[in-house]
This record gives structure tokens, C-alpha cells and sequence, in this order.
């Protein structure tokens, strides 16, 4: 299958243009919340800018979204967009699969709140509604006036994987021409308390993915990515999907022009992604840009299906390098063929995304 | 009387556009550019059903006032000056 | 679509039943197991369907995660019905699990947020159950198999969407057999979000009733076991029933309203009887949707009159078990397989009287349906509408689709 366009939005802005100048400019910091005062620390996360999920006419449509769907249309319609492909409403040729790793847990709180504060009968009804995981996909939906098949997935274990693998069984099926495939989870005060309970929390607020650590370091990240993935040929922008492979099935052994790891600290111990890779292949890993989430290896796709349409690598934006590895040092044009994306859980299962040109 | 009461619903009125544009995310307009008379669904405001339901639990917490039935609903939710009243009967005495 | 798709195990769990045979007693006998709500402290008077206390075997009961001991429960069910053993039959087999959930898969503890909240601080176990409780991950590692594992969160549609998806597993050759269904507690969250939308009865719930009042919640697990043909045949097993088609398509209209045409639920129900090579005529009932709430029963009442004409036989179970949220697909699928297989359906049991907007009437008495075809429907919160053809064999161990008029 093959990728007809992209759209996202996360800490350093919104549109495919910005991950490519993120890849460029390399890492910056995260930003911070909450008071350093007293001993306390203060929130390290990637966090969209509250400007970019304001004034777009896509919004207006959707004034009652929170942030976990605003963040989802936005992706989703910056997909088609960028795709050019003129879809005419009333679209029953377009399936939507949403995949994210905690859903809008934002709301869900805010829901609690009520419940707390008020009593069973006066919780707010729009709220709940938010905090139901496929409101995203009801949203994208509505705004796209797509009739088609739509599924929301939520799980811990390689969702956008999942995701791209249904996709092409409802290609293949016939189901629909085409799927927004994508993946949307966000921060927020209650999400980054737990992450710092228990994850460890970069101080310094680098995710080194190369260190290969039993406990590695985090920075959460929020934001939201979508591929518009078509069975022709013609409508390819970027690359093609040519394997979604889980839990160890074997790929085909040659070595590819880059492998980017999903290595971010977010699911625990790192030390298999030391050999997930056939010996000196060049290797990337771009979440210190993103920050960490199980569902970062649908922006690291994003950055495979860039190489390959522009013919170009970029340097990895945190460079140490303990175990002498080969990484990816230079930005750079370069000719790019086949690119690996790899994850690998806490349950030492891998899933590999191959991209091909 | 009367003007204890038109002061009353006023106090109403000015409240009730308060909580609807904060909680029902209308986010190009103010409180005071509600005009009293506004249709509030379809035309007007364009408020739909899930604002209606909300709206409910906002006369639940706002004013402890409750709306028996969808019917009841209907009537009262017309417009600002409708809704203002309906609270006022049944939060008096 | 040449490759077919056997049903080969049942399972489920709820207020009707601890597992099919009991649900059928139920059935059989009109019995509406409800009450006011126990499993945990509320101000609501809505009356619910919990299953029954001890209907969990002891063995499944996983603490704090009554999602995933609902789902085990009827996951072993299924299991025995289809004659697999986890360790000598699954094991060398891909096996996909698909599973639809609401509940489980949100991060709701009241009590972990209310210390949270007030102390800044809070004990994870809440959090800890949690990540160990995603219902198809929690599946595949306590059946130890290899294959896909997908939690569907698709509000109502769910189970239906999640056997919909393996189905599709099973056809692009992803797995040799899928785990497919849904699951769901009852749980004080969506009680208090369903109520606060105006569509919780405080009566029980009256399907497709001139003077319905809106839905009552229930909980439990439905799972079916479903295998590509050849592989159930290399294991001795001749089919009796094939999950034989599914669709899907979004109304695009609003969050909690359904599109008031019926035109995205015509379109589900278009595509899963293409899928099957059926016509509406050659199917002999339909499990509805139908939640007792004003727009659910008038919109899927009317689409159901429209395409199967004025005689259609239908009824909604959700007048045994209320509304199971993500567990409703799977279980649903669960009975209509079994209706097939013993050859009647139930009184749509809370219905009196009709609703002349609807214009057709749900069956009033246990009726006898002799046809190879039965369909399931399901209209979801944020407009997703869901349709399953499932058939009995017919003479011969087979069942023949007619003509298949989708493209490859």
C-alpha cells in the first residue's frame, strides 16, 4: 500500500513541512509545567502549543472537540490535504482507523472531576461524551463527510503497527480505495504524574535511544499523525508500506538503507534493540524531536516516507552513542531505498514497518 | 413586585448566557452579545441536541432546577427570556 | 471472498446467564435478571443487568479487573465449544484476538483520582491493573499464542467491529484463527455519562416499544471462535456455521445523535449481505441493535422495515441483558449464532407496543426460523454503524454464497 499524504501535529508544529524541520534543526528542549517551588519538580513533556489547536477554519466545525480530537482532525485533514487527492463528500471509499496508546485521558479526569464534585446525576453529558475513545474518529468523520468503515484501537502493544495491518486487509478486501490510518495521544497533569511514577523522567530532557538501557530515560510527547494510504500506484506521494510485521515473524534479511528505532523509554528495557538490527547498519532514532509515546513510531514512519521522497538522511538529534554503534551523524542528500522501523515492547516483542521507495 | 422581578430575571438571564458560552464552547461570542429573545436551536444560536442535554445538567447545578421530560425541554429551551423564566417560576418560594 | 470462515465455538456470559445454556433457559422463560445497581455505590435509581453473583468461576476472577474475568469466562466457554485445547491446539496456530471493550480501556479508578487529586499523589495500583488489563493483550498472554492482538474501542459497535476485523484477519491469511468478540463491566462512569445524556430508563427497557424510555446498562462477554475453513476441517471439525459477512460505515453526522436517514446503517447492512452473496430475502431474522432509546429503535426500526420488508422478523436481546456497551457486538453475534443452531429466537422481551413511526414489530413470542441466514446490527455512539451476516450450513456441511458481487 502506499502512502498518499500526511498530515500531524505535535511539540513543533503542525503539517509534514514541520517534522522536516524538526529533522533539520535538531533537538530542543521540552517545555515545562508546574512550579519548581518547594522541592517540587516541574513536568518535562513535549507538548503541542495550545496556538496551533486555535483559528483553524477546520476547527470552527468542531467547537465542543477537546484537544485529543482536535489534535486527531487536524492530522487527519492535513492528510487529504497533502495528498491532493479530491475526495467529494458523502465518501464511502475512505476507511478511518485511529490508534492510540491511553486515549483522551485529559477528559476522562475532567469527567472524574465531576463526578467527584457533583453529584451521579449532574455530570456533564459533553464531556463524557468526549472521553468516549472514538469521538476522534466521529469527529474526523464528520468533518471529512466520510461514510466509510471506522475503527478506534487502544492498547499498550504496538497500536499504529496494528493499525497499518488493518488497513491493508480492508485494501485488500476491497472494503474502501483508500484509509486514514493514524495515531493521536496527548499529555496532561494527571498522565504526567503517573509517567513520572513510573517511568524515569530525562533530566536533562534528552531521550537517548542508542544507550540501550535496562531503565531507560523518558520525555512524554503528545501530538497526532495520519497517513492517507491508497492501493494505487499513482496516487503514491511519498513511498510504499511493502511489510508490517509483529512479534518476531521474520523479514526478509537484507540490510536496509536505515533502521530508526523506536527506542524512546517509554516501555521499559531497551537492551534487545542492541541486536534488532543486521550488524553495522546505519541507524536513526528521531524521539528525542517528538518525545516518548507508544504510538511515536507513526512520527517515525513520517520520517522514513520524508527520506524516501526527498532522497535524503538526517543526523539523529541526540548523537551519544555508548555502544559504538553506526548512527547517522550528518544530514545529508542520500540515495534511500528501503528504511526500517522498529519497536520493541516490554515484552521484548519486535514489530518492524518496512518503507520502500 | 415587578421590578423585583424584572431584576430577578435579569440576574437570570445575564447568568445563564455566562454558563452557555462557557460550557457549551461557543467560542465567537460574548455573554452580552446574546440578545434575550435569541432562538437558541436551529437557526439562532445553532445550539443541537447535545447542548440541550447539557444545558439540563447546567439548570441542575446552576439553579437546582430539573427538567422533567424531553417535552418540558422543548418549551422551555426556545430561547434566553424562555429559559429565564422557566427558572425563575421554579426557583421562587 | 472465496475463502469462508467458520464459527466454531460460542461463548458468553451476563445478566441472562453465566453461559449459553442458561441464557437460552432464560430466554426460553422471558426471565429479565435485573435490579438496582450492587457492584458499587450510586445515587442513581436506574434499574441494570449485572451478572448474576457467582457466574465468574472462582479461576477467572482477576481483582479489580472484572472486564477481563467477564471475558475469560466466556472465552473458555467458547474454547470447549469449538474443542480446543489451549497448549496442543492453539499453540502451533497463529491466533489473532480481537476483542471490543469501552471500559476497560480507560483509565476511570474514581478512587486514583480523588487522591490524586486532593493530595497530589496516588498508590498505582489502579494504574498497574490497568496496564496489565488491556483485554486482547491480557488474552494472548494469558493463552501464551503468537499472533495480532487488537483492543477495539469503538463505543457500541465494539464486538461487531472487532469480529469484523478478524474476519478480515482471516481472510488476508494474518492469523489461522481468530479470537474475536467483546467485553464489559458495569461500571459507574458510564452509568453517570449515560444518564446525564437523557437516555437512561428507570424502568426497564422496552425495545422498539411505542412507549420506550431509554436504555438500561448491562454488562458481560460474548466470544466466538472463528477459523478459516481449511484449518477447522485439518482438525476433523465439519462446519456448521460461517461467519459470512461484515460491514461497516460511518454516519458522518454527529457525536451522539445517529444520522436520522438511516443511510449509514443501510450501507453496513448493503455491504455484509453482498459479502455473503445474500439478499434480504433469503435472511430469517435480525438481531437488532435496539436500546430502547427514542432515535436508536425508530431509525434501526425503519432501515430494518425498509430492506427487509414489512414482515421481517426481528428482536432486540437487550431486554435480557441491557446494554453491554462493548460486549453488546460480541454477545449479540453469540446468540445469533446459537438462534441458528437451535433454531428459534426469543420474544424481544420489554416490547408491548408497537410504535406506528416505526411501522414493523419485533417478535412477541419464541418463533422458529428455519433460513441459513441471520444478521446482527449495531449503531454506535459517534455514528458507526456495524452489520454481520452470519449462516448456517446447509445440507452437505457447506453453505453457498449465491454470487459474489464485490471486487477482489
Amino acid at each position: 500500500m502506499y502512502i498518499a499524504g500526511i498530515g500531524l501535529v505535535f511539540a513543533r508544529g503542525r503539517g509534514i513541512d514541520s517534522l522536516g524541520e524538526a529533522l533539520c534543526d535538531g533537538w530542543k528542549p521540552p517545555s515545562e509545567q508546574g512550579c519548581a517551588c518547594s522541592g517540587k519538580k516541574l513536568n518535562l513533556a513535549y507538548r503541542v502549543e495550545q496556538e496551533v489547536l486555535t483559528g483553524s477554519a477546520v476547527l470552527r466545525k468542531i467547537r465542543r472537540a477537546d484537544r485529543f480530537s482536535k489534535m486527531a482532525v487536524l492530522a487527519a485533514c492535513d492528510a487529504c490535504g497533502d495528498s491532493g487527492i479530491s475526495f467529494t463528500g458523502r465518501e464511502s471509499s475512505l476507511g478511518i482507523i485511529v490508534a492510540t496508546t491511553f486515549g483522551p485521558h485529559a477528559t476522562t479526569f475532567r469527567f472524574l472531576d465531576d463526578v467527584l464534585d457533583y453529584n451521579d446525576a449532574d455530570v456533564s453529558p459533553t464531556i463524557f461524551s468526549h472521553s468516549v475513545h472514538n469521538a476522534a474518529a466521529s469527529y474526523i468523520a464528520s468533518v471529512l463527510d466520510c461514510r466509510g468503515p471506522t475503527l478506534t484501537i487502544t492498547q499498550f502493544a504496538f497500536p499504529f503497527q496494528h493499525g497499518l495491518l488493518l488497513a491493508r486487509a480492508w485494501l485488500d478486501e476491497g472494503r474502501c480505495d483508500h484509509v486514514l490510518v493514524g495515531t493521536v495521544d496527548e499529555c496532561g497533569t494527571a498522565m504526567e504524574y503517573i509517567c513520572g511514577s513510573k517511568l524515569r523522567i530525562a533530566e536533562d530532557g534528552k531521550i537517548r535511544p542508542f544507550d540501550f538501557s535496562s531503565s531507560p530515560s523518558a520525555v512524554p510527547g503528545e501530538g497526532s499523525v495520519f497517513f492517507l494510504l491508497t492501493r494505487k500506484e499513482s496516487h503514491k506521494k511519498y513511498c510504499r508500506i511493502s511489510e508490517v510485521s509483529l512479534g518476531g515473524e521474520s523479514i526478509a534479511q537484507d540490510r536496509p538503507n536505515i533502521c530508526i528505532f523506536g527506542a524512546d523509554g517509554m516501555a521499559g528495557d531497551e537492551s534487545t534493540y542492541r541486536h534488532a538490527a543486521p550488524p553495522y547498519t546505519t541507524l536513526a532514532g528521531y524521539a528525542p524531536l517528538f518525545g516518548s509515546m507508544m504510538t511515536g513510531d507513526g512520527f517515525h514512519c513520517a520520517a522514513a516516507a520524508l527520506m524516501l521522497e526527498k532522497q535524503m538522511r538526517y543526523a539523529n538529534p541526540v548523537q551519544d552513542n555508548p555502544h559504538d554503534m553506526n548512527l547517522c551523524t550528518m544530514t545529508e542528500e542520500a540515495h534511500m531505498e528501503d528504511i526500517h522501523c522498529i519497536r520493541i515492547d516490554c515484552l521484548h516483542e519486535k514489530a518492524v514497518v518496512r518503507l520502500k521507495r | 413586585m415587578d421590578d423585583e422581578k424584572e431584576k430577578k430575571l435579569t440576574e437570570i438571564r445575564k447568568k445563564l448566557k455566562e454558563l452557555l458560552v462557557e460550557n457549551l464552547s461557543l467560542e465567537d461570542i460574548s455573554p452580552e452579545e446574546i440578545k434575550d429573545d435569541e432562538v437558541l436551536f436551529g437557526e439562532g444560536l445553532g445550539l443541537d441536541s447535545l447542548d440541550a442535554v447539557e444545558i439540563v445538567v447546567l439548570l441542575q447545578r446552576g439553579f437546582g432546577v430539573q427538567i422533567k421530560n424531553v417535552k418540558q425541554g422543548k418549551e422551555v429551551f426556545y430561547s434566553i427570556d424562555t429559559l429565564a423564566r422557566f427558572v425563575y417560576q421554579n426557583t421562587q418560594g | 471472498m472465496s475463502m469462508k470462515v467458520v464459527i466454531t465455538g460460542i461463548g458468553g456470559i451476563s445478566a441472562a446467564g453465566a453461559n449459553l445454556a442458561e441464557t437460552l433457559e432464560a430466554f426460553r422463560n422471558g426471565r429479565r435478571n435485573a435490579g438496582p445497581v450492587s457492584l458499587f455505590p450510586t445515587t442513581l435509581p436506574y434499574p441494570v443487568f449485572e451478572a448474576r453473583a457467582g457466574s465468574i468461576p472462582p479461576r477467572w476472577e482477576r481483582k479489580g479487573m472484572r472486564t477481563l474475568s467477564l471475558a475469560l469466562s466466556a472465552l473458555e466457554e467458547a474454547l470447549a465449544d469449538a474443542g480446543l485445547r489451549v497448549e496442543e491446539d492453539l499453540s502451533p496456530l497463529r491466533v489473532g484476538i480481537c476483542l471490543g471493550t469501552t471500559v476497560a480501556s480507560q483509565l476511570n479508578d474514581i478512587e486514583f483520582y480523588r487522591s490524586y487529586r486532593d493530595r497530589g499523589s496516588a498508590p498505582m495500583d489502579a494504574v498497574d491493573r490497568y496496564l496489565k488489563g488491556n483485554l486482547a493483550q491480557a488474552i494472548s498472554s494469558t493463552l501464551k499464542v503468537r499472533g495480532p492482538a487488537l483492543t477495539v474501542v469503538n463505543a457500541c459497535s465494539s464486538g461487531t467491529d472487532a469480529i469484523g476485523a478478524a474476519l478480515s484477519w482471516l481472510r488476508s491469511g494474518i492469523c489461522d484463527v481468530a479470537i474475536a468478540g467483546g467485553a464489559d463491566e458495569l461500571n459507574r462512569v458510564p452509568l453517570c455519562g449515560f444518564g446525564a445524556l437523557g437516555i437512561v430508563s428507570e424502568t426497564l427497557c422496552r425495545p422498539f416499544d411505542r412507549d420506550r424510555g431509554g436504555l438500561n446498562l448491562g454488562e458481560g462477554a460474548g466470544i466466538l471462535i472463528l477459523e478459516t475453513e481449511s484449518v477447522a476441517r485439518r482438525r476433523g471439525v465439519a462446519p456448521a456455521l460461517f461467519m459470512a459477512g461484515y460491514g461497516s460505515a460511518c454516519d458522518a453526522y454527529h457525536l451522539t445523535a445517529p444520522r436520522p436517514d438511516g443511510t449509514g446503517l443501510e450501507a453496513a447492512l448493503a455491504r455484509a449481505l453482498a459479502e455473503a452473496g445474500a439478499a434480504p430475502s433469503d435472511v430469517s431474522f435480525i438481531n437488532a441493535h435496539g436500546t430502547a432509546t427514542q432515535d436508536n429503535d425508530r431509525i434501526e426500526g425503519r432501515v430494518l422495515a425498509g430492506v427487509f420488508g414489512p414482515d421481517v422478523k426481528f428482536l432486540s436481546t437487550k431486554g435480557f441483558t441491557g446494554h453491554t456497551l462493548g460486549a453488546a457486538g460480541g454477545l449479540e453475534a453469540v446468540f445469533t449464532a446459537a438462534a441458528l443452531r437451535e433454531g428459534w429466537i426469543p420474544a424481544c422481551a420489554g416490547f408491548v407496543h408497537p410504535d406506528e413511526e416505526i411501522g414493523v414489530r419485533p417478535v412477541t413470542e419464541i418463533t422458529s426460523v428455519r433460513g441459513p441466514l441471520a444478521v446482527s446490527t449495531s449503531l454506535a455512539f459517534g455514528g458507526n454503524n456495524a452489520a454481520l451476516v452470519i449462516a448456517r450450513a446447509e445440507d452437505g456441511g457447506t453453505w453457498r454464497s449465491r454470487s459474489c458481487t464485490l471486487r477482489e
